[in-house]
């Protein structure tokens, strides 16, 4: 559009803008203004850099959100949570980012720990941060995959077993034996394993009197010969929280970690209609860890971070959110007294503790992975 | 418009660099897409003639082979395939039998201030986030949910609705996120169409269905590729969908390439998985650009009325 | 009496010497409608109703969503009573709002990118159909086409691994740059194909005689040729805008914490628990797009009315 011409243009009518550029000029303004406001409150909370954030890659309502808050306002940094449903899949994608995945703090299972230690992924702890970690009980520091405590400090433990809706299974149910029974039978259909190729490994080597941590050709046949030929057609889905299942009725019998499990039982209309069993040969005992990651753009946030939930009325805080044992001293008493609803679900008797296997990662964890690959596409036909 | 035999030498200059200028303007998005596309695609295709070494290295080169193919041409892959493929074809000609009417009515029998308004009431769910509104029909379908209850109520069924988390499911998902790109298309071809064709062959008493079949359908034939075009790769390499929907039953290959990345930390089979995707959708197209072009031909041929045949005296009557 | 032919050919010329508009261009203005539509047969009435019953399904979820947002409960999915908490919860809650941030950023500069590239591939393409490289570029942006979005993701985030590690490029393990860059890629081709198809249309001897009268290139693009594409740019910057707001697949690959955008947060709750603040905030972003299309809408049919497109330009930009 000449400005200042003399010369009068022959143009047709349409080249006459209708919208004046100045009005489009104004529009981009405007637009770029908005991006660059949003750019300004962006940076200076969850930036993607050291800048006062601190991001957290862990599992599934594994915090409780008054925690957090409570943490950003007496400590500082903006907390942002991501979260997974199995260890697979953190380890995967720490490894794929190669350190540039901008997590601070991740939540690997025990077992893990050793072979993430030796991958380079985790950054070492330094303890003189983490005063409260005194409170915690001594059975759970210091053990075989984390001696000294180099890289990882407990955040909770819990173990694994089943759930179901006592309307739609008629007898009751004490064994993973009778899990596998009711799969095939009363919840075909209806049933729900965790995502973890590992514990529904476990569920199986357990029902048949096989010791969890075998690393047998013949029994790892075995198992996926029965996996992937006798369950594969009865599972309905594969879900890491079928906490919000159970709440729903949406299934009749779903594998589930006991935190989740009494989570979901809570909620529901009728908690009565629903039974967690821990069942009577065992089952994987687990311990969740609070750990760095290698690369972490706030490691001293992350460090605040740890040592704040270890102090005694947080951690009961957490306990009463997640229901897992966090195992710091005296917390089952503090969590009676707090009239924590269940508790059966949360603190397991020695009898039940005597039978839980302490999980380990051996040369089977390759075969348990290609088995569930198979088990997902087996459990379309 | 020609250009002027007797032009200066400087217009002619001028004219050089005129086109030189335009042709310029691609190389930016041609490096782009190459450095950004091309590149990481090549990368990938590089991993896939590898292999994982251990448990926690993703892959190495060290030994080049083609076994991740072989390993991912497995029975259980192949049957995910069938699957998809089979979700891809049904859900495909789904939303053409589906959208057809729809794009017919929204281009020949409503006003253009109507067409515009139906435009955007198409295009408002669109806008809506995919993932958001495959959540809509999660919540819809669920065993718990108020269509169950609804139906129940009503005594048109007996016990909770079942359909969650089966393949139905996802067909039913995929036909509904993929509809509003088949009736662009679609809409766009039907609303070009000269109606006066139409007109004349009514005049010349063909009735509606022949006029239909031999005017509308073949003049809609581009819209109607490319929105076949338009659903079926997308919906080949679905990840959202079946996850939302499908549970276990309803898995797709995008799921399982997704799958060996995210968790199994198997790069190699996972490109693999995805090379082979990728020639699986190049092929269907190919094949079915063959197969219409062919159709096309012999329709062509059939129905060519040869005019110097019946009008010698005043020669070829075009 | 010439026989009727069939022949797609034959209509394709009449389409295309009436520019494919409507027919009776110029002359006379709008003719009362034909009488075609004076007896509607029962056909008209099922189609009519075929079309209806299609839109209400492609509203369906949508409503249901809407609907949901009030709902007080815990779970988006039992219901539990009437109530704006969802909206409170969704506003009020740190991690939300910055995923919003971090996906409406996204959006405006993975727009910004594809619009400039795709402008001006698309104008290079209309002006240039013959030349050598016409036939590679369009193969490329007709793969970026027929590749899966998974298939695409798997390839880029080892690909940005790569450039922040091994070149030490640090700029690709900025969240908000890969994400910009990822977005950008599918748009920028379906902006080069939009721009291309309004710019197919129009003549060169405009610009052809502003450089016969010396004037610059820059010049001429900003006076001559940029006015002419401006619908087309805005169109294919809008639908930048929205394709980068909804992508999900590849976000969720290349994503770095801390630049989570809203459809990856959406993803993540999906395998935990879904909220009702999800469809709080999905009615919430579905108002604002509406607003910025009507916005556009109002644009286009400016330019429309002086260009004389027919109802479906929109669409037909859209499409190309």
């Amino acid at each position: 559009m000449p400005e200042s011409s003399d010369v009068r243009l022959l143009l047709p009518a349409s080249m006459t803008a209708r919208v004046s550029r100045r009005l489009f000029l104004g529009g981009l303004l405007g637009a770029g203004a908005t991006a660059a406001l949003a750019a300004c409150s962006t940076g200076s909370g969850s930036g993607s850099g050291g800048s006062g954030g601190l991001n957290i890659y862990t599992w599934g309502e594994y915090d409780d959100p008054d925690v957090l808050s409570a943490f950003t306002k007496e400590v500082g940094p903006k907390i942002t949570i991501d979260s997974y449903g199995s260890n697979q899949e953190m380890i995967a994608k720490l490894v794929a980012a190669a350190g540039t995945s901008g997590y601070d703090i991740c939540l690997p299972t025990h077992q893990y720990i050793p072979q993430m230690a030796a991958s380079d992924l985790l950054e070492e702890l330094d303890l003189d941060k983490i005063p409260n970690f005194e409170n915690v009980d001594p059975a759970y520091i210091d053990q075989s995959f984390d001696p000294g405590n180099r890289y990882s400090v407990p955040k909770a433990w819990g173990s694994t077993g089943y759930a179901y809706d006592t309307t739609a299974v008629g007898r009751e149910l004490t064994s993973w034996a009778d899990f596998w029974d009711v799969a095939q039978n009363e919840a075909s259909g209806s049933l729900s394993l965790l995502e973890d190729p590992g514990e529904i490994a476990y569920a199986y080597f357990f029902a048949n009197g096989i010791d969890p941590l075998t690393t047998d050709e013949g029994h790892l046949e075995e198992y996926r010969a029965f996996i992937t030929e006798k369950i594969a057609p009865h599972v309905q889905t594969f879900e890491s929280y079928p906490g919000a299942s159970i709440t729903n009725n949406a299934r009749v019998l779903a594998q589930a970690f006991n935190g989740d499990a009494r989570a979901g039982i809570l909620e529901n209309e009728d908690p009565s209609r629903w039974r967690y069993v821990t069942p009577s040969e065992g089952g994987n005992l687990w311990q969740d860890n609070w750990a760095i990651v290698k690369g972490a753009p706030n490691p001293d946030a992350a460090h605040d971070f740890i040592n704040y939930v270890l102090d005694p009325e947080v951690s009961l805080a957490e306990l009463l959110y997640i229901g897992y044992n966090t195992g710091l001293k005296g917390i089952e008493e503090a969590a009676v007294a707090a009239g924590a609803e269940l508790p059966e679900l949360i603190f397991f008797t020695p009898e039940q503790t005597a039978k839980l296997v302490f999980a380990e990662l051996n040369d089977a964890e390759q075969a348990y992975v290609d088995i569930y690959d198979e088990l997902t596409a087996a459990a379309g036909q | 418009m020609a250009a002027d035999p007797v032009a200066a030498p400087a217009v002619r200059q001028s004219r050089r660099r005129l086109r030189w200028s335009v042709g310029m303007l691609a190389l930016p998005i041609g490096a782009w897409l190459i450095f950004f596309f091309i590149v990481p695609f090549g990368l990938i295709l590089w991993y896939s003639f590898g292999e994982k070494p251990s448990l926690y290295v993703t892959h190495s080169n060290d030994v080049l082979s083609l076994d991740r193919y072989l390993e991912a041409v497995s029975p259980a892959f192949l049957q995910t395939f069938g699957r998809t493929l089979e979700i891809s074809v049904v859900g495909t000609v789904l939303c053409l039998l589906i959208a057809f009417p729809m794009a017919y009515w929204m281009a020949t029998k409503l006003s253009p201030s109507r067409q515009g308004l139906v435009l955007a009431l198409v295009l408002i769910p669109y806008w809506t986030n995919f993932l958001v509104r495959t959540i809509g029909w999660q919540i819809t379908l669920s065993p718990e949910g108020f269509l169950s209850e609804g139906l129940q109520a009503l005594g048109l069924r007996d016990g909770p609705l079942e359909v969650l988390y089966t393949m139905p499911a996802v067909q039913l998902g995929v036909v509904y996120n993929y509809l509003p790109l088949m009736i662009l298309p679609l809409y766009v071809a039907l609303e070009r169409m000269d109606h006066r064709l139409l007109e004349a062959s009514r005049d010349l008493g063909a009735n509606a269905v022949e006029s239909f079949r031999r005017v509308t359908l073949p003049l809609a034939l581009p819209g109607i590729a490319a929105g076949m075009l338009l659903v079926f790769v997308p919906l080949m390499g679905d990840y959202i969908t079946p996850s939302v929907l499908g549970g276990a039953q309803g898995g797709m290959v995008g799921q399982m390439v997704a799958g060996q990345f995210n968790r199994a930390q198997n790069w190699a089979l996972g490109s693999a998985m995805a090379v082979i995707l990728m020639l699986a959708i190049l092929a269907v197209v190919v094949l079915f650009v063959l197969v219409a072009r062919l159709f096309g031909f012999v329709v062509r041929r059939v129905q060519h009325v040869d005019l110097t045949a019946v009008l010698p005296a005043q020669g070829a009557a075009r | 009496m010439t026989g009727l032919r069939t022949d797609a050919g034959v209509a394709g010329a009449v389409a295309a010497r009436s520019g494919g508009e409507r027919p009776s261009p110029g002359a006379a203005p709008d003719a009362p409608p034909v009488p075609r539509r004076r007896r509607r047969s029962p056909t008209d009435v099922l189609i009519a109703i075929w079309g209806v019953l299609g839109l209400l399904f492609l509203f369906f979820p949508v409503l249901v969503i809407i609907v949901y947002s009030f709902n007080t409960g815990r779970q988006l999915r039992s219901w539990d009573g009437f109530g704006f908490s969802s909206y409170e919860n969704a506003l009020g809650n740190p991690t939300i709002v910055a995923t919003i941030q971090v996906s409406i950023l996204a959006a405006a500069g993975s727009a910004v990118v594809s619009t400039i590239l795709g402008s001006l591939a698309g104008v290079a393409l209309a002006r240039r159909p013959s030349a050598r490289w016409v036939g590679w570029l369009t193969l490329l942006l007709g793969l970026i086409m027929v590749t899966p979005e998974i298939v695409n993701a798997v390839s880029l985030l080892p690909w940005f691994v790569d450039l922040s590690n091994t070149w030490h490029l640090s700029i690709f393990a900025i969240g908000q740059v890969r994400l910009i860059v990822a977005h950008s890629l599918f748009s920028c081709a379906v902006v080069t194909f939009i721009v291309r198809a309004r710019m197919a249309g129009v003549d060169e001897s405009l610009e052809e005689a502003a450089a016969d009268l010396g004037a610059p290139p820059v010049r001429r693009f900003l006076d001559i040729t940029f006015p002419l594409m401006r619908p087309a740019v805005i169109s294919g910057a809008l639908l930048s805008f929205t394709l980068s707001l909804d992508n999900t697949v590849l976000s969720s690959f290349v994503s770095v914490a801390g630049s989570t955008p809203w459809p990856v947060y959406v993803f993540a709750s999906l395998r935990s628990t879904l909220r009702p603040e999800i469809a709080a905030v999905s009615t919430l972003m579905l108002g604002l797009t509406l607003v910025a299309l009507a916005l556009v809408g109002l644009v286009l049919r400016r330019a429309q009315k002086t260009t004389g497109d027919s109802g479906g330009g929109l669409a037909a930009t859209l499409v190309g």
